[in-house]
């Protein structure tokens, strides 16, 4: 609406048009009038209005069906609905058929003028609202794009020309030298796994990961996320203890995934512990559920962080600014584990530790069954 | 006899690493920078492994290098290993397909950075199992 608003006037009789253009000139705006609802379809057509005044009571075609139709043409349009038949039941009917606000007549000048600049703002909002949606959705691909190509291919040339220097010239270098190599190595490589984790947070669709669930062991994905985990806890100096329950059933899910959210859940909790203390992992069936427990005796989360915990690009304020790329990796886990009808916990205690509980709905008998009756399963009420 | 490998990536910052880790493990490496002289490469003489990125030029441009082996009834015998750093990327161009997306019949992934000895394992791992197959005539 950079130029001049366009306010459209439908109304059979001449002196209502006339004292809307009355009161309405000399403001900036662009008017046009019908006198009938088919003129003035055919006018918000041509017009393209911003605003649309139209009455109710007309002869041909009602102002309710000329309300139907431009919300049908352009729902962004905003109609006011003029009437002398005020009533509840009329304005609530006008409402639901698109109108945004209702003027009984008579009206005065002010009442006018004061309902066009709010149904302008109104306008105003919706254009900018969508452009915004436009404008984030263009900005979440450019992202990824940007993250991919601009951040990662250099990262990863880095990388590989550095792990080649060491593959070839490794059994050479003193000591001191190999530890400058392996502080490198190891900051890239987080790097490049923060990088992984935002373009993951950006591009995951929970839809498409469902169709190709299949049955998973929780065992072996904790099993792998510890693997990944392992060399990392090492450097800080962390130990790992597991508990894993017997029996433990297996869930309905996507392996990767799943061992990426363990991953992510326990690569935290090694994050934030202290060197040299423990993080435990637990895993046991508790009625339908099997539920991963994951306690780390760090520095814990402050009570007014943890409702943001596992808000994507969050990152506490108290004490936890020591390690990058928390958020991240947190908001993808609970994105997997609710795609997987799961829930995430977190309980803390400021420089105690923190404690993760991730439950899963454990496989039931009724669950093996094939796709079928998975779809039958989610129609039904 | 010494094993040829042709490695098709546009960026040679990235290539230089991982040729000279395959040059020390005595290959005879050749490189081409771009999917139009990587093609050219490919016909005109013969390779034992072809090392392949996915994302170059305007998009996906080692997937339509892939495409073009499979229909290639001399070229589709080659093993391929395709190398990447565009996991999300894969994912989205083979929504529903495991990670691997098996564009040729002989195949397999790694992801950019790639550790040394995995390269080499891999890279072996290929020759050998073409080796197998030219020694038993289907």
């Amino acid at each position: 609406m950079e130029s001049k608003p366009r306010i459209l006037i439908i109304d059979d009789e001449e002196v209502v048009r006339d004292s809307c253009a009355q009161i309405l000139a000399g403001g900036n705006y662009e008017l046009a009038s019908a006198s009938d609802g088919m003129a003035g379809l055919a006018l918000a057509d041509e017009f393209h209005p911003d605003l649309i005044f139209v009455d109710l009571k007309m002869p041909g075609i009602s102002g309710f069906e000329v309300l139907e139709k431009v919300s049908a043409m352009d729902s962004t349009i905003v109609m006011v609905v003029i009437t002398g038949f005020a009533t509840i039941s009329s304005a609530v009917d006008a409402m639901k058929r698109g109108a945004y606000d209702f003027l009984p007549k008579p009206f005065t000048p002010e009442e006018f003028r004061l309902i066009t600049r709010r149904s302008l703002e109104k306008r105003r909002l919706t254009l900018e609202t969508i452009a915004l949606r436009r404008e984030k959705e263009m900005l979440r691909e450019h992202f990824a794009h940007i993250v991919s190509h601009e951040l990662k291919s250099p990262l990863n040339a880095v990388q590989q020309n550095l792990m080649a220097l060491e593959f070839e010239v490794g059994g050479s270098l003193t000591e001191v030298q190999k530890d400058k190599l392996s502080r490198t190595k190891n900051r890239i490589s987080d790097l490049i796994k923060l990088i992984n984790s935002w373009l993951r947070a950006i591009s995951m669709d929970a839809d498409q990961m469902k169709e190709a669930f299949t049955q998973v062991s929780v065992k072996d994905e904790i099993a792998k996320a510890l693997e990944n985990m392992e060399p990392y806890a090492v450097r800080k100096d962390v130990e790992i203890v597991t508990s894993i329950g017997e029996p433990l059933h297996s869930v309905m899910g996507d392996d990767l995934s799943l061992s990426e959210a363990f991953g992510n859940i326990i690569g935290n909790a090694v994050k934030y512990s202290r060197d040299g203390s423990k993080v435990t992992v637990k895993a046991e069936e508790n009625g339908n559920d099997v539920v991963i427990a994951v306690k780390d005796e760090g520095i814990g989360i402050a009570q007014e962080d943890l409702p943001h915990i596992f808000d994507g690009f969050y990152r506490g304020k108290s004490g936890q600014a020591v390690a990058s790329g928390h958020g991240i990796g947190l908001a993808v886990s609970r994105q997997i584990i609710e795609a997987h009808k799961g829930t995430i916990t977190v309980e803390s205690e400021v420089s105690k530790g923190t404690t993760f509980i991730v439950r899963l709905p454990k496989i039931s008998p009724n669950s093996l069954n094939t796709k079928d009756s998975k779809v039958t399963k989610e129609e039904s009420p | 006899m010494v094993k040829r490998l042709l490695i098709i990536d546009d960026d040679p910052d990235y290539v230089t690493g991982i040729k000279s880790i395959l040059d020390n493990a005595g290959y005879a490496v050749e490189v081409a920078y771009d999917p139009k002289a990587g093609l050219q490469a490919l016909q005109s003489r013969p390779y034992d492994l072809l090392l392949l990125d996915i994302m170059m030029g305007r998009g996906a441009e080692g997937v339509m290098i892939a495409r073009k082996l499979r229909k290639d009834s001399k070229l589709r015998e080659m093993p391929v290993l395709i190398i990447t750093g565009m996991r999300e990327q894969i994912a989205f161009l083979f929504p529903g397909e495991p990670i691997h997306p098996g564009f040729v019949k002989l195949d397999e992934l790694v992801e950019k950075p790639v550790e040394p000895s995995l390269l080499l394992e891999k890279v072996n791992h290929l020759l050998q199992l073409a080796e197998e197959r030219k020694a038993v005539p289907a």
